[in-house]
This record gives structure tokens, sequence and C-alpha cells, in this order.
């Protein structure tokens, strides 16, 4: 366990360098000048006057080569400083926490529901196995792959915002605010959940330990929620995380449908108005904490998994 | 012109947009809805200002430069009511009239004079004193990225003369003075604003709201002010939340979360057009879509040509169709309405047959498709490239489309190594005059020359226009200009761009402003029900 937690801590380190640095050289290798670009953000217009490109270049640091930007980020990072933001001046982590929090919270309850709802879809489909009931789930849950959160959203806000007046259609404000855009970005994940609950009990219901374990007098109930049910657990955990990561930097649209001003947001404008800074501190965040939720599931993995945890043993 | 419940609507008449396109996403889904909800306009009643309402304001744009009143945050504060200048354009009269100054004179060449308003406070309780301005000024000429409307490069030196007075220099005689002091950017701050390492411009404007509080990228929620110096403030507080999403604004006016939604995408407008309690306006903005040619190089070096291609476009039908009435077949470099448009200009009308009897005079040979650059930051140009394609093709000019970020096009076309690139400038973006926008897009030295026209005659016009200092012999000039830029067909202007907000109807006395630098004043009420 401890050679898994030491190759798990050189992934984190090594993850985040790399990601830190491709993101650092985004605003090099796509067309157009970084500092105009950063300008533009400030002052929109097409005007650039290029002594104020160059003095700003200087002043950010912007004229040095690459290798020393990157080092001197690098420098900063270690001692717990995420520097400044190219565009407001104001400190990275002031910045990128709030946004985070935002972006946890939308994204737990997202998947959280998904869970709530998909476990007991893809318990019965899996005990009704070739049912009329398993087709429908099936049917329903594998359309939901289909429904783009930029298609879903505004049909949910025409429906519950225009049509209804049950929810309020944008913003970030009071409880009620989170429930449209976490249900848009729940959809999807239903469907990849029920499917792997589905799958996961299915092949358990086929195990020989489930078999050997009715042979010892269980019951159908007693066995399903004993080894059946866990078993279908095992591939949900993996999917949980995996979502759970992919989508702290991968809400984007809905951020923007529904102006949260959370973490995808964040990366994107970052990204987009060259605020190099903004978006190394920011990804550096996201993948570490990508990391974390993926080693965890991990463990969650192997303590769930009888097959792996025999194999650990 | 008030239009009904004092609501007050530009000179520019509402029109019906077709809905010759079917709309996508949120657009389609909210005709959908529209349909379901329309029930017209409610009958007209007079509704009484209830000064205890607050007001919800859904802006386009977000600061990003923490506040900075160099950069574009200065918008959102003067359209939020707290920032104020010492001028302001006031595009209903077409003239620079009194704000926080009350009179000024051009004391010599170089010199201006600007008289400070008495009286005035600003809501940190502090006077507003000419030391004061010159300071707030000063702050904003030594900006890193500084304000196009007041740099060191228009503007020397800024200082107090005596107790009342304000002396603005400049490097070279500028009649233009007074209209760059209307500039947002020139917004006027107390001193404790700029204490610390960031502009903070929370208690410290003069205007009749104060911000009190703000969610970062979401919103500013603004009290009102009860000492401001230019009357009884008519609501009680507001919100002006940052909705990048034009098709979310659209949706918050609908439901009533928002009371005025700024910037109406115009996928959105029929549905709007036909909510209840909402009413739609618009009015020309200072944005014309423009299909830029390179005139540096062959075949657009030959005026025939250009005009050749001018004659094949069908404007009408493009404005119709790709913009759903959203916006109007231009006339020329102006929209029709601004005061020194020329009255005779007329948008241009497809005639095919002139067109092809103009390739001919030019001598042009299809050798090879010509390019044009679809910028995608604006999605509509896709459509529109698409449109003029097909237009050209039937002259047999063939055309391909190449869709880039305007970043990546921008080199290449201030090189001048391309064909055609369609893009749309804000000529007021400076200050409430076309000349910075006429001397750096059309000059042969312009900063700007996209277009890379070089015109001895056009040049010396603007030089002139420049030093005038009569207002009206300088739109003469500008007149004179613009003609000369549609004689030589340019560029082809395609159409001239809408300003549409959408405001609930228990709104009193909005008046809208195409550039969106005023929308909350003393006046703005709202009543109670």
């Amino acid at each position: 366990m401890i050679t898994f937690l030491a190759k798990r801590t050189v992934t984190l380190v090594v993850a985040v360098l790399l990601s830190s640095f491709a993101v650092f050289l985004i605003p090099y290798v796509t067309p157009g000048d970084p500092v105009r670009k950063i300008i533009r953000s400030r002052v929109a217009g097409d005007v650039v006057d290029d002594a104020t490109v160059r003095a700003l270049g200087e002043s950010l640091g912007l004229n040095d080569p690459l290798p020393v930007q990157y080092l001197r980020w690098l420098g900063d990072f270690f001692t717990g400083d995420m520097g400044l933001s190219h565009i407001s001046r104001t400190p990275v982590v002031d910045q990128v926490m709030p946004a985070l929090g935002i972006t946890l919270s939308l994204v737990f309850v997202a998947l959280g529901a998904a869970v709530v709802v998909s476990l007991p879809l893809g318990i019965v489909a899996a005990l009704k196995q070739g049912s009329k009931a398993d087709k429908l789930i099936t049917t329903v849950t594998q359309s939901f792959i289909a429904m783009p959160e930029y298609w879903l959203a505004p049909l949910l806000v025409l429906v519950f915002a225009l049509k209804l007046s049950l929810l309020p259609s944008a913003g970030w404000n009071t409880a009620s605010s989170i429930v449209l855009p976490a249900a848009t970005l729940a959809l999807r994940p239903i469907s990849f959940f029920t499917s792997a609950v589905r799958s996961g009990m299915i092949d358990a219901l086929d195990a020989e330990h489930i078999s050997a374990a009715r042979a010892r007098g269980l019951s159908h109930v007693q066995t399903v929620m004993r080894h059946v049910v866990p078993n279908g657990l095992v591939p949900l955990s993996t999917l949980f995380a995996a979502w759970f990561a992919g989508l702290l930097g991968g809400s984007v649209i809905v951020e923007v449908i529904f102006a949260i001003p959370g973490m995808g947001r964040l990366l994107f404008d970052a990204v987009v108005n060259s605020d190099i800074p903004l978006a190394q501190g920011g990804v550096v965040v996201v993948v570490a904490l990508a990391v974390a939720i993926t080693t965890l599931a991990d463990f969650l993995h192997r303590i769930l998994s009888p097959k792996v945890s025999g194999a650990l043993a | 012109m008030p239009t009904r419940s004092g609501i007050k609507r530009r000179r520019f008449p509402l029109r019906t947009p077709s809905r010759s396109t079917a709309a996508l996403g949120l657009a389609a889904l909210l005709t959908l809805s529209g349909c379901g909800l329309s029930g017209g306009q409610p009958a007209s009643t007079e509704k009484v200002a209830d000064t205890n309402q607050r007001i919800v304001v859904d802006n386009f744009r977000a600061p990003v430069a923490n506040w900075a009143p160099e950069s574009d945050a200065a918008y959102i504060l003067s359209l939020s009511g707290c920032l104020e200048t010492l001028t302001k354009y006031d595009s209903a009269q077409g003239k620079v009239v009194p704000f926080l100054a009350t009179e000024w004179k051009q004391a010599s060449p170089l010199e201006w004079d600007f008289t400070i308003r008495e009286g005035v406070k600003f809501q940190d309780g502090t006077d507003l004193t000419a030391e004061t301005v010159a300071a707030s000024l000063n702050h904003v000429l030594q900006a890193k990225v500084p304000a196009r409307a007041f740099s060191p490069s228009v503007v020397s030196a800024v200082k107090a003369t005596d107790a009342k007075t304000v002396r603005v220099t400049t490097p070279v005689e500028n009649p233009l003075v007074p209209f760059r002091l209307a500039s947002v950017n020139t917004g006027i701050l107390a001193p404790a604003a700029y204490g610390g390492a960031t502009v903070d411009p929370f208690g410290h404007c003069t205007g009749p709201f104060t911000p009190v509080s703000e969610k970062a990228k979401q919103s500013l929620t603004l009290d009102r002010n009860e000492n401001y110096w230019g009357g009884d403030v008519q609501l009680a507080g507001a919100e002006v939340r940052f909705i990048t999403n034009g098709a979310t604004r659209a949706a918050q006016v609908q439901t009533g979360e928002a009371d005025i939604s700024l910037s109406i995408p115009a996928s959105a407008l029929s549905t709007l057009e036909n909510a209840p309690e909402v009413s739609v306006l618009k009015a020309d903005s200072p944005r014309t879509a423009t299909l830029y040619m390179n005139n540096g190089r062959a075949p657009f070096n030959n005026v025939d040509f250009r005009k050749a291609l001018r004659s094949a476009l069908d404007l009408e039908a493009l404005a119709a169709s790709v913009y759903e009435g959203a916006a109007l077949p231009a006339a020329g470099p102006y929209a029709p309405s601004e005061p020194w448009a020329s009255s005779d200009a007329s948008s241009p009308k497809q005639d095919v047959e002139e067109a092809k009897k103009l390739l001919a005079d030019a001598g042009y040979t299809a050798a090879k498709p010509l390019e044009i650059i679809a910028i995608v930051e604006r999605a509509e140009f896709s459509d529109v490239a698409t449109v003029i394609q097909d237009n050209l093709k039937n002259i047999g000019v063939p055309v391909a489309i190449q869709a880039k970020e305007y970043a990546s096009a921008e080199p290449d076309v201030l090189a001048g190594n391309y064909d055609m690139i369609l893009s749309q400038r804000n000529r007021l973006i400076d200050i409430a005059d076309p000349i910075g926008f006429l001397t750096a897009d059309y000059t042969c030295k312009g900063s700007y020359n996209l277009s890379h026209f070089c015109n001895e005659e056009y040049d010396a016009i603007i030089a002139e226009a420049a030093g005038t200092s009569n207002t009206e012999e300088r739109y003469k000039l500008y007149a004179k200009a613009g003609q000369l830029l549609n004689d030589q067909a340019v560029n082809l202007w395609l159409v001239n761009e809408q300003a549409t907000d959408a405001v609930r109807s228990n709104v009193l006395n909005y008046v809208q402003d195409p550039l969106s630098r005023y929308v909350l004043t003393a006046q703005t009420a709202k009543s109670g029900s």
C-alpha cells in the first residue's frame, strides 16, 4: 500500500507539472499575440497600440524567454504563491478558490443526484434482465447520452422557469439556483451510471461465489443485498470519480448558460484571454483534485471489490 | 419621444422582424414559449413610481479588470449610475452637454479649461474639487493599458489651476477634448478610491447609485445615493447582473427575474416582441457589419471590381434572413441616423447585370477563388459569408470561406496578406465622434487600416476635420469623407446593427442608450405593480 501511495504521489506531481506547462504554452502556440489578447480583454476593441503592447509585455515579464517564465512561476508556486492575474492584477488564489467551491457544489449535487437516480434503475434492470422494465430503463437512459448540455439547458429553462415559473433561469443566489444546472449535468452520468450498475450486478449474479452463497442457504434478497449490489457499486465508484474529475473543469457550457461563476468558466476565460497565471493556477488545482479523487476511487474500488481485495491480500 | 408608461424610445422606429429563418437552441425554444404565452402588449395605463422599488438589470459584460476605470469596467460603473464624467454626450441632441463640469472653454490652442460643478459630493462625503478631478484624470493617464479616449498620446497634462478649474493640455490643437471627457473611462472617483494597490469604486463615485456589494463575476448591488447632486433618486437600489449569454438575458426579462436586459440577440427578438409585459427597444448602433477588401492588391485594387462586388450583393435579403430584421441594410460607412451621415445616402440595390459589366470593365478573370475570412467571434458571420458567396457566384466570382478567430487572422490582415474579411467596428469606440475611426481605419498611415486604402484627398479631408472646432463644419467634412469612401467602394458595408434592449412594463423613464453607457439614472423608476 505504501508503494501504491508513493506511486500516486509521483503521478500527482508529474500530472500537475505537465498540465501546468501545457497550459502555459497555449497562448504561445495559438495564433495571435498573448499580450494583445490581455489588452483586448481589458479594453475591448481592435486597435492596440504597439508601444502599449511592448510596455505591458515588459511589465508582466512576458518578454522573457519561455523557460525563464515557466521556472519563475514554478519557483513561486513551490513557495505557495500562485501569482497575480494578468488581467485583474489580483491574487490568482482569490479567484480560483471561490470558483472551485461553486463548481464542487454543483458537480457534487449533480453526480449525487445521478447516483440516487441510477442506482435503483440499474438494480431493477439487472434483476429483471431482459424484461420490459429492463428494456425501458436501458432505452430511456441510453437516450440521455445523446442529449448535449447546450440543448438540454434551454429546454429545462423553458419548462421550469418560463412555463412553470418554479425555478430561476440563471444565477447562483439561492438554493434553488442549483437545481436546473445540476439536472443538466446529471442526465448524461445517469445513463453511464445506470449501465455500469446493471452490468456489474449481472456479472455478479453469474459469479460462482453467488451460487455458493445460495448453496449456503441465503435467501435471494440476502444474496442480492450482500453479494450482488456491492458488485454493482464497484464500477460506479470508478465512474463517479472519473465524471467528478472531468466536470471540475468541464462544466463550462452549463456555467455560461446558467451564469454560474465556476471553474469551467474561469479556466475558459483565462485561456482565451491569455491570463497565464490564472490558467496555470486553476489547472493545477483542478488536476491535483482530480488525481486525488481518482486515487480515492481506487481505494474504494479495492475495498468494495472482493476480487481486487483478494489480489491485494 | 415617450411611447407609453414613461418609457422613452429613441428616434429610430420599431420594426417587426421577419421570421424567415428558424431559430436554434434556446431561441427556438423561447419562440415556442412565446407562442404559448403571447398576449400582445398590455393596455397602456398610467403607472406611478414607487420609490421603495429595486431594479434588476442584466448586462452583457462582466468586469474583468478589477474595476480599473481605464478598462471596460468603466462601462459597468457608468451604466449602473455610479461613475460620472465631466461632460456627457447626449445622443438625442447630438452634442456634448455639462455633467460634473458646468462649462468649458478653449483657453489657448493647446489648453482647455473645465469649470467643476459646485456642491457635488462623492459618495464617501468628501467634496468634488478641481484637485480631486485632476488627480482622478491623472490616474487614468498613467494607466499601463491606457484608455484610447484619454491617453498620453492625446492628452499631455491635467492640472487644477484654481479651486474650481481643471486645465487639460493637449500635444496638438484638438477641438474634441470635451468629447474625450465624456468617455466613461474618464469617470471621476474620490481620492480614497486610489488608496490601495487597485482602484476601489465602492462608495467613491458621484452618481445616483452607490455600489455596496459585489458577487465576483455575478453581480453588483447598489443603493440609492441619498445625497445625489442631480436630484431625488427614484429607486431604492439596483442589482446589475453580469449575464454574458444572450439567450439567458432574454429568458430573464421574460420571466421577470430581470427588469431590463441589455443587448438582446436577434434570435430571441421575435419571442420577446410577443411576450406580455415586455417591450423591445431598438436603436441604430454605431456598428456596421463590413466586408473589408484588401485594396492594396489585385483584383481589389481596381475600383470597378470593388463596385462590381457591391452591385452583386442583395443587402435587403441579407438583413432579413441572417439578421432576422434586427439590422438594416447599410448605406455606406455610417448609419443614416448619425449626424455626420449624408442625408441622401441610400442602400445599394442588387444589380447583377451592372455587376457583370463592371467586372468586364475591370478585366477580371476567375483564375482562382477569392477568400473570405469569417471571424468566429461573431456567430452570424458564417451565414453572412455564405450569402455573399452565393451572390458573388451569380456574377462569376468564386469565393472560398475560411472561419478563423480574429486574433489569428489579424497579423495577416494588417500585413495585407488577405483578400476579404468579415468584421465590424464600433465607430464611436474612442469618443462620440468618428474622427478616431476615420483616421485609424482609412488614412494612409492609419494604425488600423485593414483595407489598406490610401488616398491623398481623403487624408486631407480628415486632417482638416481634426482641426475644425465648429461641429457643423466638422460633420460636413466627415460626410465628405464618407462619400469619398463610398464612391471608391473601399469596403462593402453590409448592415447597420441595432442596439436592442428588453424592458418590462413596470420600468419607468428608461431611455435607451445605443452604447449602454447610461442605464440607471436618478430618473429611472419602477412602479409597484
